[in-house]
């Protein structure tokens, strides 16, 4: 049985349907590929199973129904993400921002703060070497510069530090908006062994990624799923969906070839 | 120029009337910071909050507990949760549902809402057109320094107030619900992406920014001797303009705001000729001056991390 699973999933706003009766889903420890031209949906895709907007149809996590739950419980139950735009907390530290992902693991209360500083400061400890040890995998530098300010840091630190973030909530499905965007093809790259990396490291986390990028798309995952219109068009392995004609003519146009705007 | 003690005396007084409009323009300021609303009827919690304190001390009398200290002590827990309750419902019924629509609605929503609070006190509480008279709770007295005359009522109004600020920023920078609220203004998405319940973080925000109404009706009536329900129409557009000038969304600006302007209004009564008839054209007319001016505030919201 997968760990996550769409059926007919859809979104409308207004007389516009965003997500369009979406058949997806994701298994244990696989990394999904999810593309499609800029508006198709893939946004839109992830708000709703993460509840930040109302969907219709399944969506089924870890054997149990999601919709009707608010975004804070869905978080709680193990799905965590990043956005396209980076949400850091730009003023405070990388550390703070990868604890602010640990929060709700926290088991320390007032009571504690005030009458029990050595657990508390124990286990701030443990969640500090914790952070550390995720952001480690990404770049040791992070680690040396744990107290700086995240907005000192450049684009693809950024996004090392709000991927750590959303897998300091030991998630078990990591939802991966477009990390790539706004990074130089040199960072795109490095960020890609990062994924590896994290691959490797927590082989039981299930990753959605969306990407423009096909040459990360190529580089992470085995299995894509390319939206249209809000329509799923086609899914398989990258190169099926690449030779896949109507996904060459979502991203290309009708007769393509000739066009100059071509992108991918 | 007048002597210094009088200034003193004045800036003392002023002083006063000040913590209580900052208590109010906290709430304000708490709900638009968290949430980007405007609670036009937060002005008519505050006189609610003024009426649940004394409804209880006629229940403390009532039930013949005699002690003022255990008496006023009460009144304010008392009058603190069904004001913070009556606060959360209000938000549930007028602010909530409207979440989605453009902010003009909710807007309309609290106006509306503020009138029926202020119309049902009139229509239900005893006689509720006539000024109602509050207890006197607080240590009578006073005593003289500098030639500036203090009452010991006054200071313990001080102290309340001053305690009840030093509170919210503890709550606000200290606890887990305050980091909840601090979270949920800088971006409510990604706070709910980390696990922040929303709906309980809004509705903590009101319940603490009606408690602090409360806390300042109750003021109101220890210190004025009386409270009347017309009393937060005023109430609500001063606190809201103390918000305004502090810069909305700023805990720190509306506590200063508040101060600004009770103390404005204080001296302009006192030194302008004819001064207590203009004391409120004067104190609004700074106001506008900030809005040309200065709209972000003394400390505008976006320089310092609002809520």
């Amino acid at each position: 049985m997968s760990l996550f699973a769409t059926r007919g999933l859809t979104v409308r706003f207004g007389g516009l349907t965003a997500v369009d009766h979406v058949d997806a889903g994701v298994e244990e420890g696989e990394t999904l590929g999810l593309i499609g031209p800029n508006g198709s949906g893939k946004t839109t895709f992830f708000n709703a199973v993460t509840g930040l907007v109302p969907a219709t149809g399944e969506v089924v996590f870890r054997g149990a129904p999601l919709p009707g739950l608010e975004p804070h419980q869905i978080c709680r139950r193990g799905i965590a993400r990043t956005f396209q735009a980076s949400r850091l907390c730009l003023g405070l530290s990388v550390f703070d921002n990868v604890l602010i992902g640990m929060h709700t693991h926290v088991r320390c209360g007032l009571l504690e703060a005030l009458f029990r500083r050595a657990r508390m400061l124990s286990e701030v400890r443990q969640a500090l070497k914790q952070a550390a040890h995720l952001l480690s995998l990404f770049n040791a530098d992070l680690v040396d510069r744990g107290f700086d300010p995240v907005g000192a840091l450049p684009q693809i630190d950024r996004r090392r530090v709000e991927i750590c973030r959303a897998l300091a909530a030991q998630p078990r499905l990591l939802l991966l908006d477009e990390p790539s965007a706004g990074m130089s093809p040199e960072e795109t790259v490095e960020l890609m062994k990062d994924l590896q990396i994290v691959r490797e490291e927590m082989p039981g986390l299930s990753i959605i990624i969306i990407e423009h990028d096909m040459f990360v798309i190529e580089g992470v995952s085995r299995r894509v799923v390319a939206f249209n219109y809000g329509r799923k068009i086609a899914e398989g392995t990258f190169a099926e969906v690449a030779r896949n004609e109507e996904v060459r003519e979502a991203y290309l146009g009708r007769g393509s070839g000739t066009e100059g705007s071509a992108r991918a | 120029m007048p002597p210094l003690e009088v200034i003193l005396q004045q800036a003392f007084n002023g002083l006063m009337l000040g913590v209580m409009y900052a208590l109010i323009a906290v709430g304000f300021t708490l709900f638009f910071g968290v949430l980007d609303v405007i609670h036009f009827s937060h002005g008519d919690i505050f006189t609610l909050g003024a009426f649940a304190g004394l409804s209880l001390t006629f229940l403390w009398a009532a039930v013949g507990i005699g002690n003022p200290a255990v008496a006023l002590l009460l009144t304010f827990l008392g009058a603190l949760v069904l004001t913070g309750l009556i606060g959360v419902a209000a938000e549930r019924a007028c602010v909530k549902p409207l979440a989605k629509a453009p902010p003009l609605m909710t807007l309309l929503a609290t106006l509306s809402l503020g009138l029926v609070i202020r119309e049902a006190i009139l229509i239900f509480y005893p006689r509720g057109a006539d000024p109602k008279p509050f207890p006197a709770m607080l240590p009578q007295g006073l005593f003289e320094i500098g030639g500036v005359v203090i009452r010991y009522e006054n200071l313990a109004i001080l102290a309340i107030a001053g305690v009840a600020m030093v509170l919210v920023d503890l709550i606000i920078n200290r606890t887990r619900v305050g980091a909840s609220m601090r979270a949920v203004a800088q971006d409510a998405e990604a706070a709910q992406m980390m696990g922040v319940n929303l709906n309980r973080t809004v509705d903590f925000t009101f319940f603490l920014g009606s408690a602090l109404a409360a806390v300042a009706g109750i003021l109101n009536g220890l210190y004025y001797s009386e409270i009347h329900f017309i009393m937060g129409i005023m109430g609500g557009i001063i606190g809201f303009s103390a918000a305004a000038i502090g810069g909305l969304g700023n805990v720190y600006g509306a506590i200063l705001g508040g101060l600004l302007f009770g103390v404005l209004q204080t001296l302009a009564a006192a030194f302008i000729p004819r001064g207590s008839e203009f004391r409120d054209v004067v104190a609004f007319a700074v106001v506008m001056v900030f809005m040309v001016f200065k709209p972000t505030g003394i400390l505008g919201e976006k320089t310092i991390e609002r809520v």
